[in-house]
């Protein structure tokens, strides 16, 4: 359209409305409405804009505004109509063609005359109310065109066949997607999600169904959460190139609904692939897909967890009551801190560190650690054992990290008093017999039981090491003030207060004359400085280094146990002694003198006594002798029993007999703690404040709880409410 | 008030004449016509409010003789029926029944009564209202071995558990309460039986 120049510059002036012939009316529309038609048959170029706007004004102005906006509505409407034909006729792939280019044509158009009516659209439109050009030139393509019944279905129709094409691996042109589709949009909101997003969700929730069934029957669960995944990322990706972004969220969820949520259960469950497969088989990455894949849908995660968690108490179940397995303390508490450790690693690397997982991988140990009575028992044995020997070749630094997950390993024990009896225990022999491989290691793990425990648990064990430093104080006093002792056999002595150490009864023992000697005066030398105590000799917790020299000459040095050496000595005055000769000598018990003899005597390799009968055990009418003949490649050998050992039978049940004798007095401490702060409280609540306050320390049974309430009641502390049966009171 | 104190002295004891001892008690049974293992000796002592098992101070004999209005023996001996009556009435009976534990405790400080004396006294005080449960409950004190005696409180929850719990059912009993261990013990010794 060219801009024709004004011969003259006029300025109309302002008029009167009047009311002009209606011939004016007529003829004026009549120029606009042939405009109109050759706009739509491109063919514009020789319009004046500047005529047509006039005139579309002059017609607004004379109150013809109405006829004007009725007379644009008809003449567009008509055109559509012919338009809509023609698309309709389009065959095949020309049919999307057509009616884009037929949009894009009508869009031009619109714009035109819109522009042409605009003081129609500011004044008329405004004051009436009525829809405006632009919207009114989109709802009118919209009902003659696309809602033409002939053209409504048969888009959208083709519009899924292109989907559905895309999705199962041909190349469609997508920019001809995007243009139609953005028609919808342009359209509006409503029309857009009822014409085309509700029908394509419909179609792609039908459309995943089924390829989730076929994947899920024919697919293990690896390949089927790559194949879901793989979808997901394509419907994203659709999205972004010919969708409304706020479909994503929508086809997202249908694809989730479809692959996931639907089909859960199964796909954990799989077997040979599931869930136990990949967890067992260190698969990260199909965790890590597993775990992103299953927290978009309700309850995803909740069933990967709640799988992970059975499978975690079964199988540290089996492990844990497995006779076999708790054979060897060290091998048992290792393969429970190589369990930790692989599941931490899945948690981190495949589950993000989820909090969630973190629980439910703690619960799970707490739950089976507990399951077997002597885990305390053992995880102090294993703690032993590394500060016993060390770990071959490792630093200080990865010390702590074992100490650190042992650490963990404890938290999870519900009867932390008896580690607590075990470990001092431990403790007590790697002291006394010289073994801690590392100070700082064994201070170090106190320090962390005294954060995780508080001070009381480990007030004792540092006396403990108190009492071994002033025990070298002690002996270098000794000797400085005997320098005659320093020719004869070297004594040394650890002086143990009592109450720090584990208790042992005292053993009778008769000590060769050289080694009572020397006992002696250092009994009279202690006792001279430090008056008002006892000392008893623990000769049942005793070593000794003896030299010997055997039949051809071999020398050897012998680390022993006191009653051991005492046996020994014996052979110094006689080649052959019978099995009451050396009870009545050393008044050694029974059981302890059988037990000493046999590390002596039935050893292979140790064997430097020789019994008769050759038998296995030591017999009452056995006789020794030494042997001549003994060999070892070894210059020292150690025939010592004072390495810790996983506990007897009757130990164990001694052992425990203390633990619940020592447990009484904490609880009834805990319900006094209790009751004096409430004066009045209900059965069932102080079995719950006891257990709770118990809880670092032990589980409390109810039952041991009521017979020390009724303890209790018996010495005055507590009477029970006289009309309320459930109600205890404190009695001050 | 002559005529019993006049009865007192009858029944006192030479050696000790301001008392009467169980001597004196045991013939005093014999003229009621009533053994002296009779409960209603146990009520009469408990009328007395009498401080020590088998002995009768002056004061107590006339307290309950006073109140039961008999000053010869065969007045006495009508008055036992209601003197019994009184005693099972619920608001008297609950008192009586501790009574009883404490009578039997003779030493001083002594705090519970051996299973067997228990046993006996358990017989005496409840046989005739709670036969089935007095029974079955002497019956497991006797082969149990957690306890070899019974203080205050376990005694008064036996009673308690007369009087609310169904019996031999037991359905209402939850060994989770405060109920006395014993009782849960005797409670799980039956529900064996009954399997």
């Amino acid at each position: 359209m060219s801009n024709q120049k004004k011969r003259n510059f006029q300025i109309e002036a302002f008029k009167h409305r009047v009311v002009v012939d209606p011939k004016y009316a007529d003829k004026t529309w009549q120029i606009l409405e042939r405009a109109i038609h050759q706009i739509y048959n491109q063919d514009a170029s020789g319009l004046s804009f500047e005529e047509l706007y006039r005139n579309a004004y002059n017609m607004v102005l004379h109150k013809f505004g109405e006829k004007l906006y009725t007379g644009f509505i008809v003449t567009m409407t008509a055109h559509l109509k012919e338009k809509s034909k023609l698309i309709e006729a389009a065959q095949g792939g020309s049919f999307l063609e057509e009616l884009n280019k037929k949009w894009n044509e009508h869009n031009k158009a619109l714009e035109m005359i819109r522009d042409i009516l605009m003081y129609m659209d500011r004044t008329y439109i405004e004051s009436t109310k009525k829809t405006h050009v632009h919207p009114m030139g989109l709802s009118l393509w919209r009902d003659n065109v696309v809602h033409f019944t002939k053209i409504h279905t048969r888009l959208l129709n083709t519009l899924l066949d292109l989907v559905q094409k895309e999705r199962t691996g041909e190349v469609i042109d997508r920019g001809l997607m995007r243009n139609v589709i953005k028609m919808f949009m342009d359209l509006g909101e409503s029309v857009y999600q009822e014409d085309f997003e509700k029908p394509f969700l419909d179609a792609s929730s039908e459309f995943y169904k089924v390829e989730s069934q076929e994947f899920i029957e024919s697919c293990d669960c690896g390949d089927y959460l790559k194949k879901a995944e793989k979808r997901l990322t394509e419907e994203i990706d659709r999205v972004g190139h010919y969708l409304d972004p706020k479909s994503e969220e929508k086809i997202t969820s249908v694809v989730e609904k479809e692959m996931i949520a639907n089909h859960m259960q199964r796909l954990v469950h799989m077997d040979n692939s599931g869930l136990v497969y990949m967890l067992l088989h260190d698969k990260y990455e199909d965790l890590g897909r597993m775990y992103n894949l299953f927290r978009r849908v309700t309850n995803g995660l909740l069933t990967v967890r709640d799988v992970m968690t059975s499978h975690l108490r079964e199988m540290g179940k089996q492990l844990v009551t497995d006779p076999e397995k708790s054979k060897d303390p060290v091998e048992f508490v290792q393969r429970l801190l190589d369990e930790r450790d692989k599941y931490d690693k899945v948690i981190s690397t495949a589950f993000g560190n989820d909090k969630t997982f973190q629980n439910a991988l703690n619960s799970s140990f707490e739950y089976f650690i507990n399951l077997n009575a002597r885990s305390p028992e053992f995880i102090s044995l294993f703690v032993d054992d590394k500060l016993r020997k060390g770990i071959k070749g490792i630093v200080d630094v990865d010390v702590e990290v074992i100490l650190d997950k042992v650490m963990m390993l404890f938290r999870y024990l519900q009867e932390k008093d008896v580690f607590e009896k075990y470990y001092k225990q431990h403790l007590a022999k790697r002291l006394l017999s010289g073994k801690t491989v590392s100070d700082d290691a064994e201070r170090s793990l106190i320090v962390k039981l005294k954060t995780e425990c508080g001070y009381q648990f480990t007030s004792k064990l540092e006396g403990m090491f108190t009492d071994m430093k002033t025990s070298e104080d002690t002996m270098r006093g000794f000797y400085g003030s005997h320098p005659e002792l320093s020719e004869g056999p070297t004594l040394i002595v650890q002086v143990l207060t009592t109450g720090s150490w584990p208790t042992q009864p005292a053993v009778p023992c008769n000590l060769p004359a050289e080694v009572s000697v020397l006992c002696e005066k250092f009994r009279s030398y202690y006792l001279g400085t430090h008056t008002g105590r006892r000392l008893t000799w623990q000769t049942n917790m005793g070593t000794a280094d003896i030299k010997a020299v055997f039949g051809k000459g071999q020398k050897h040095e012998l680390n022993v146990s006191t009653f051991q050496m005492c046996v020994l000595m014996l052979f110094n005055n006689a080649d052959r002694l019978s099995y009451k000769e050396i009870e009545q000598a050393t008044e050694i018990p029974a059981s302890d003198l059988k037990r000493c003899l046999q590390s002596l005597a039935c050893v292979k390799g140790k064997n430097v006594i020789k019994k008769e009968p050759m038998s296995k055990d030591i017999g009452e009418e056995d006789s020794f002798y030494v042997n001549e003949k003994f060999t070892s490649k070894f210059y020292k050998v150690k025939i010592g029993t004072v390495v810790a050992q996983k506990e007897t039978e009757p130990e164990k049940q001694e052992t425990r007999q203390r633990v619940e004798e020592d447990r009484k007095p904490q609880i009834e401490a805990a319900i006094v703690r209790i009751m004096k702060s409430r004066k009045i409280l209900d059965h069932n609540n102080i079995i719950a404040e006891v257990t709770k306050q118990l809880q670092p320390r032990f589980l409390a049974n109810p039952t041991e709880i009521k017979k020390r309430i009724e303890a209790l009641i018996e010495r005055d502390f507590l009477e029970r409410d006289s009309t309320d049966r459930k109600l205890y009171r404190y009695l001050a | 008030m002559d005529r019993i104190d006049h009865l007192f002295k009858h029944y006192a004891n030479r050696s000790s004449s301001h008392l009467i001892d169980p001597e004196g008690i045991e013939e005093l049974c014999s003229n009621l016509e009533v053994p002296h293992t009779d409960v209603r000796i146990l009520m009469l002592a408990w009328k007395m409010k009498a401080e020590k098992q088998g002995y009768f101070t002056l004061e107590e004999w006339r307290r309950a003789l006073k109140a039961m209005r008999a000053d010869t023996i065969s007045k006495l001996k009508k008055a036992l029926p209601e003197l019994e009556k009184e005693v099972r009435r619920p608001s008297n009976f609950a008192d009586f029944y501790v009574y009883a534990f404490r009578y039997c405790l003779t030493e001083e400080k002594q705090k519970s009564i051996d299973i067997e004396t228990i046993c006996q006294l358990l017989d005496i005080v409840l046989g005739s209202t709670f036969r089935a449960q007095v029974d079955y409950f002497v019956d497991y004190l006797k082969i149990q071995n957690d306890y070899k005696v019974i203080n205050m409180d376990q005694w008064l929850g036996f009673y308690r558990f007369c009087n609310e719990i169904s019996f031999p059912d037991m359905s209402n009993y939850n060994p989770e309460l405060a109920w006395p261990l014993i009782l849960d013990n005797f409670f799980e010794w039956m529900r064996e039986k009954q399997a």
